[in-house]
């Protein structure tokens, strides 16, 4: 139940929010006036220590933050002592007048400006956080961003020499054996996390927590019988706890099912994912090569070697990128090493595009998008191989990007570039999206001022497309703890954010989009991760949907007047994921893009499915136990691609978590059957970008068109230029194919054109070319394909 | 390194010699082709003190020479700024009795394009690489999705049969990181 509070605060978050952004440009025009220097912004690595206030007065309440969640009450004086002495470490290298009136002054309206942007983002949490979860929500942000700095430097084992000394001095202390616990679970040392926590659970004040962690632990070690025992006696003395539950749940599920002795009141029900498909799917990673184990991160699909065929590359939190060369006849081969992508450590999302229209693919990879990091632009040599030229190109900087694309925003025929940057740290500033204009010399220039496009929320997703079909790519910018933002190309090198004229500026726990044309109406419409916390999850597994007040995936359908309407709910998107990552495809062929979302979220004891809505064209249905797929843990860097070149679209999903103890395995899950015809496209611009990013494609075929948007990356699973449209089972000729290129030209083939095939189509050139001709047409799959 | 060096270390190739020494006084110099000429061949795992991953392995690791003795086992503690003193404590702290070698400035680490810890070089007694890559996926044998990848490359090694799967990804803690050399105010100096 809201109590008057929360009540409150909901009605009255517009003028909040006006508020505080008020008061945060009044602490600005002050401190410009005491210090105009003051705001430098921070483009590289400080030698030694915050250079500037900022830094400074966010560094220490982070660690002032750790502190607290670490440190006894009765070791609060010592921390103090600790807390002054980081004090004088974190402002030992801040340039400025240290001990004056005007330097004491600004680290006053510095520490102002972060509790306005901190009750910025606490608003915006709070607004959309479930009546009575804010609490919970909170607790969860803190140990997420505070964790984060704490394994990304590898300083964990400061923080178990830190329990173990507390155990010490205070052995019976359950609470701090369980933290300890918590700290080997986080490393993967599952054996030593559940010798800690056996003893713990002798604390009968520790115990249910004890329980509930020994069950985690057994499970992620593969103990699923134990891990099931464990549960049911955490439930014995917390019936309620939902998370308890899904682990019991989850544990019977890899283990042939609840033991006997489990009482139903405390079994799980999972009607999500039941509904019915001819879709089967299965894991081909292992037989292909895939089966990268790492934590997943960014996956991109594309031909890096002028083959023909779809390359894959996968980032990793945990070590350096995996490029598999597809080999063309349904194997892929390692070729990190020779391509120089092995040296590319803790990449996050990769963007694929061709920066220089060489005709070669490049890459821009992010790093870390939860700790700041530097962003690599990767040229591709045409050789097979890779060389990093960020610095040259001008794109160095230092910051907690998140998700990158490729974009002609000028239509100049160069692809421009949009940097998307989260929060590195729980109480670190915002750093500005950077929107970088292609110079066509090997070089960009930062036009994110003069271009209008700025936000203060921090940002996960961001997708470029032609809502208004006016010929322009505008941006959508899906901010976490914040406002979504629209930005409308005004066709001269700026932008105008629209969002609230749009209707699509609401609050939210944003996370990536895409743009999709769902009803194939020839409009663009926006699909939009939300992110929900782990009740909301268990409740749509339970229920088969979410709870009333939850926050499902956003579907924002166009309405082809500048506005859009949010429709998931009528469209039967209806479930509360941790959604992370996703995008759509016709994975059945029935000419209905399918929506796949990654889900999960940094803490281990989450473990959810991949979702797999399919369409036919009225609504979604969620079908993902249905076609096979299985619970994979935490899904990052989700793509849809037909590997195989025979139609059948496989979906690749990278999967893994922030911490090291959370590394899983890719997985690459194609049908086994192809249930339909199809066709793939792929362009290749001349007037237009190379990549042809940007460009719109529409096929008629059996009485109905279908669109498509080129994509230049916008999250973590870069799709692949590639184009794949399902045909259905009856229509094996495609009448005609219209493509509107970003150069501005309309190109118009007419049919018949056969399907079951990969062409490729050059702009201004009318003739069709066959991309597997040469090569002997479909290349061999996994698996023997069945005719449809 | 040269495009042509890295498509050069191929499986199959023999291993550039790696002579490093010991961080166990008398810090006699561990020699690859000499030790893997000695058996059956040659194990070399990339290992660091501070690494969450490394941990995972110490039982694997400590038991690994007794139950190949055929095979001979050395770790190389390549991590920037790790000093000898900083592996000594750890293997005297986790009780780790297995040869470690200590590689300055990480140069073998860069001979043998290695970015993380741990990652492990199986070698024939020619000194032919016939494994590179993981220890496992990351699971524990109790768990039915648990994937060996070492154990039966070593296991082929000593029947003389090819090596199934001669390569995985590595995984794990970087060598060489911006992480490790930002701002620590946190830590004392």
């Amino acid at each position: 139940m809201a109590n008057r509070f929360e009540t409150t605060v909901r009605e009255s978050a517009d003028l909040i929010e006006t508020g505080l952004k008020l008061l945060d440009g009044v602490f600005r025009q002050v401190r410009h006036s005491l210090q105009p220097d003051h705001e430098r912004e921070r483009t590289a690595v400080d030698a030694c220590g915050p250079r500037n206030v900022d830094g400074a007065v966010s560094e220490i309440s982070n660690r002032i933050v750790r502190l607290g969640t670490m440190t006894a009450p009765e070791d609060a004086p010592a921390a103090w002592r600790e807390v002054l002495e980081d004090v004088r470490l974190c402002f030992t290298d801040v340039d400025g007048p240290r001990g004056s009136g005007r330097f004491g002054a600004d680290v006053v309206l510095s520490t102002g400006m972060l509790a306005v942007q901190q009750a910025l983002r606490g608003l915006s949490s709070h607004y959309t956080s479930p009546d009575g979860a804010f609490g919970t929500f909170v607790v969860n942000v803190l140990e997420v961003f505070d964790d984060a700095h704490i394994y990304a430097t590898l300083q964990y084992r400061e923080v178990i020499d830190r329990y173990r000394k507390r155990l010490e001095r205070s052995p019976g202390d359950g609470a701090a054996r369980v933290e300890l616990a918590r700290t080997y679970i986080k490393c993967g040392l599952y054996h030593d996390a559940i010798r800690e926590l056996e003893v713990a659970r002798q604390d009968g004040r520790a115990r249910p927590k004890a329980l509930h962690e020994l069950a985690v632990a057994a499970f992620r070690a593969g103990r699923n019988g134990d891990a099931a025992r464990y549960a049911r006696e955490a439930m014995d003395l917390n019936e309620s706890h939902p998370r308890t539950r899904l682990l019991l749940w989850l544990a019977a599920e890899k283990s042939g099912g609840y033991p006997a002795d489990v009482p139903a009141r405390m079994r799980m029900q999972v009607r999500s994912g039941r509904q019915p498909t001819a879709l089967a799917l299965e894991d081909v990673a292992a037989r292909v090569g895939l089966d990268k184990t790492s934590g997943g991160r960014g996956t991109a699909v594309f031909d890096y070697d002028g083959d023909g065929y779809l390359d894959v590359l996968v980032a990793a939190a945990h070590g350096g990128c995996t490029l598999y060369k597809n080999n063309g006849d349904g194997t892929f081969t390692d070729a990190s090493i020779p391509s120089g992508m092995d040296t590319c450590l803790t990449a996050f999302i990769t963007a694929v595009g061709d920066y220089d229209n060489d005709g070669r693919p490049d890459l821009f990879i992010t790093r870390n998008g939860f700790f700041s990091g530097e962003c690599s632009l990767y040229h591709n040599n045409g050789d097979g191989t890779f060389t990093e030229v960020t610095a040259e190109a001008g794109l160095s900087g230092w910051g907690p990007a998140f998700t990158a694309s490729w974009v002609d925003y000028d239509l100049d025929g160069r692809l421009d570039l949009f940097v998307a940057y989260n929060l590195g740290s729980l109480f670190e500033r915002k750093t500005r999206n950077q929107l970088f204009h292609n110079n066509g010399d090997g070089t960009f220039t930062d036009v994110t001022d003069a271009a209008g496009i700025s936000t203060e929320w921090p940002t996960i997703g961001s997708a470029w497309g032609d809502y208004d079909n006016d010929g322009r790519p505008d941006l959508f910018v899906s901010n976490s703890l914040g406002r979504s933002q629209l930005f409308h190309n005004n066709g001269d090198g700026t932008f105008t954010e629209v969002g609230r004229e749009a209707g699509i500026d609401t609050y939210g726990l944003g996370s990536i989009c895409y743009w999709i044309d769902y009803d194939n109406d020839g409009w663009l419409d926006l699909v939009q991760n939300v992110w929900s916390d782990s009740e909301d999850v268990i409740h749509t597994l339970e229920h088969g949907e979410g709870p009333p007040d939850g926050q499902p995936v956003r579907l924002w359908r166009n309405n082809r007047d500048g506005t859009f309407s949010l429709r998931s709910r009528e469209l039967g998107v209806t479930g509360c994921w941790g959604s992370m990552s996703g995008n759509a495809g016709d994975i059945n062929n029935d000419g209905y893009q399918d929506i796949v979302l990654g889900n999960g979220s940094p803490r281990m004891e989450r473990v959810e499915p991949l979702t797999l809505l399919q369409s036919d064209g009225r609504r979604f249905h969620d079908v993902t136990f249905t076609a096979g797929l299985p619970i994979t843990g935490k899904s990052h860097g989700v793509n849809l691609a037909d590997l195989f070149g025979d139609g059948r679209l496989s979906l690749i999903v990278a999967s893994g978590g922030a911490y090291p103890g959370d590394l899983l395995t890719v997985g690459a899950f194609c049908p086994k059957e192809r249930l339909g015809h199809y066709l793939n496209v792929r362009l290749v611009g001349t007037r237009s970008n190379r990549s042809a990013i940007g460009a719109r494609i529409r096929i008629d075929a059996g009485g109905r068109s279908q669109h498509r948007l080129v994509s230049g990356g916008s999250h973590f699973g870069c799709l692949p230029f590639e184009q794949h449209f399902g045909l259905g089972p009856h229509t094996q000729v495609v009448d005609a194919i219209e493509i509107q290129w970003p150069s501005g030209a309309r190109q118009r083939l007419e049919g018949p054109i056969a399907a079951n095939n990969t062409i490729r189509i050059t702009e201004g050139d009318n003739r069709i070319e066959d991309v597997y001709a040469s090569r002997g047409r479909a290349m061999a799959g996994p698996a023997e394909l069945e005719p449809a | 390194m040269s495009p042509e060096e890295r498509a050069e270390q191929r499986i199959g190739t023999v291993l550039p010699e790696v002579a490093l020494a010991s961080v166990a006084p008398p810090h006699a110099v561990w020699r690859l082709h000499e030790m893997a000429a000695r058996g059956s061949g040659a194990l070399l795992v990339f290992w660091s003190s501070v690494c969450s991953h490394c941990a995972r392995y110490d039982q694997y690791l400590n038991t690994f020479s007794e139950r190949h003795p055929e095979v001979a086992f050395a770790a190389i503690a390549s991590r920037q700024s790790e000093t000898i003193d900083d592996v000594r404590a750890a293997l005297q702290a986790r009780q780790l009795g297995f040869t470690m070698l200590y590689d300055p400035g990480s140069a073998v680490a860069s001979q043998l394009f290695t970015q993380q810890t741990p990652r492990v070089f199986l070698v024939d007694a020619g000194s032919r690489l016939i494994y590179r890559g993981a220890i496992d996926n990351f699971k524990y044998p109790e768990d039915a999705e648990y994937e060996p990848y070492l154990e039966p490359a070593v296991e082929s090694l000593l029947a003389g049969r090819p090596v199934a799967r001669p390569e995985t990804p590595s995984f794990g803690c970087a060598i060489t990181s911006v992480y490790y050399t930002i701002p620590r105010p946190l830590k004392r100096s």
